[in-house]
């Protein structure tokens, strides 16, 4: 176990390390460099190659949290319960940035920080049911009983999507209509450079993801690994 | 199956019995939704918005607040006295508790809002009267999706140490679809829109009424065990 804790940091998440630094690095290059500024929104468009994927990022990481809570009420095992912590406090990071990346976009273009419109009000009541979800997990002293309500509430939680999405889109929306994977095709409606663009940084945060999860992962195991050691001190005194 | 059944309604007449003894919670939960709608009559001008516009949204806010007093006192009523640790020592099935519970809330809130919705029509000067029937089925779904998903998630803030507060912040932003539903039907229906023009929002909180029941039943074993 020691041992194992100890080399399996290294090798794996050096390469991860450094493979998420290098699409990064060429994700940014991209971005503010190599592809051609918007005519009409002009260079603030630009948020745009870090708003979609945070987005993206956002809803990968709360289903990875539904798939792990299903598997824990399942399996009954401490790894999926640590999985579904780890990504819920990543979803809720990234969700945040949505928050904050769409009003800085929407103000020269819209004209104004915040509009009702369906998908800012579902990614905000989204933050709000993770944020209640971390809530509940800092609430609720470690063990059995805080994974298991941590677990119906993921399950409850992902589950309310779909219906969120539809009544606050039949309240009312005037978002841009998804441009990348449209009716016409995929992505027909915008530029080639700029779709690449938006796939190198898709991958760039994708790897991110990853990358935090590993490390978040790590921290909870030492952490039972500490709490295991104090035990066993405790009771061999 | 009709052990199981007996064994649901013990459950409810447990609570209707307590409640007739103590009066406590009909009262308070009823007081308080008048509060509620009072409160927003002082905040809002009615001299210059419809009525049907803001009443529906004041009317569900009301229903929403003092549910979830229901709520909290439901389950609050069995830890004390560890009755709950009784009622899982029972040979019953775990559901069966669930069912329960669901009922008599749901029950509870509809007596509260039966007597809260003539006041509502007389507060906001609407007629109510003239579409009971679509009413009474929006506040039948409503209700029993609220109370579906409220029971399930204050089973479990029943056993954290700050309850009270946690009930409201993991179950509201849940709740916010069917909201969102039944204060557009309320508002459709007191503007005399039939039944048959607003499927799509009966659909929706008709199918999240039957999902959360359905994943109340999967997950109420995790949640009562000790």
């Amino acid at each position: 176990m020691d041992q194992d804790l100890e080399k399996e940091p290294d090798e794996e998440s050096t390469v991860l390390i450094w493979l998420t630094g290098i699409v990064f690095f060429a994700a940014i290059a991209a971005i503010f460099i190599i592809v051609p500024t918007e005519k009409t929104e002009g260079p603030i468009q630009r948020i745009m190659y870090l708003h979609i994927p945070s987005a993206w990022l956002a809803f990968f990481a709360f289903f990875i949290v539904f798939i792990s809570s299903i598997l824990f009420l399942w399996k009954k095992e401490r790894e999926w319960d640590i999985y579904a912590h780890a990504s819920a406090e990543i979803g809720v990071v990234f969700c945040s940035l949505v928050l904050i990346t769409g009003p800085i976009w929407a103000k020269p273009i819209w004209g104004t920080w915040w509009v009702w419109d369906a998908r800012l009000t579902s990614t905000l009541i989204l933050w709000l049911i993770y944020v209640a979800y971390l809530m509940l997990r800092s609430q609720t002293d470690a063990g059995s009983m805080r994974a298991r309500y941590a677990a119906v509430l993921g399950i409850v939680g992902f589950l309310n999507i779909p219906f969120i999405h539809f009544s606050v889109l039949w309240w009312r929306t005037f978002h841009p209509q998804p441009k990348v994977i449209s009716s016409e095709g995929f992505g027909k409606g915008m530029d080639t450079s700029m779709l690449a663009t938006l796939g190198v940084s898709l991958c760039a945060f994708t790897l991110l993801y990853f990358l935090l999860m590993g490390q978040r992962i790590r921290l909870e195991r030492l952490k039972d690994e500490v709490d295991r050691l104090k035990r066993q001190k405790l009771y061999s005194s | 199956m009709n052990l199981y059944f007996n064994q649901i309604s013990a459950i409810v007449w447990k609570d209707f019995v307590t409640e007739l003894k103590t009066r406590e919670l009909f009262s308070s939960m009823f007081i308080f939704a008048l509060l509620v709608i009072l409160i927003f009559i002082f905040s809002i001008n009615l001299s210059i918005v419809k009525a049907s516009e803001v009443g529906p949204g004041v009317l569900w806010v009301a229903f929403l607040f003092a549910g979830t007093i229901g709520l909290n006192r439901s389950f609050m009523l069995e830890k004390e006295n560890g009755c709950l640790t009784g009622l899982m020592l029972v040979p019953a099935d775990r559901t069966a508790i669930y069912f329960g519970k669901l009922i008599s809330n749901f029950i509870f809130l509809l007596i509260m809002e039966f007597f809260i919705l003539p006041l509502f029509m007389i507060f906001f000067n609407v007629d109510l009267l003239a579409h009971i029937g679509s009413l009474a089925t929006v506040v039948l779904l409503g209700t029993l999706g609220f109370c579906a998903l409220g029971t399930l998630l204050s089973s479990l803030s029943s056993n954290l140490k700050t309850r009270e507060i946690m009930l409201p912040i993991l179950l509201y932003p849940l709740l916010i679809p069917i909201v969102i539903g039944v204060v557009r039907m309320t508002g459709q229906i007191l503007e005399g829109i039939p039944l048959s023009d607003m499927m799509k929002w009966i659909g929706l909180t008709a199918s999240f009424d039957i999902i959360y029941i359905g994943v109340s039943i999967m997950t109420i074993d995790h949640i009562l065990e000790e």
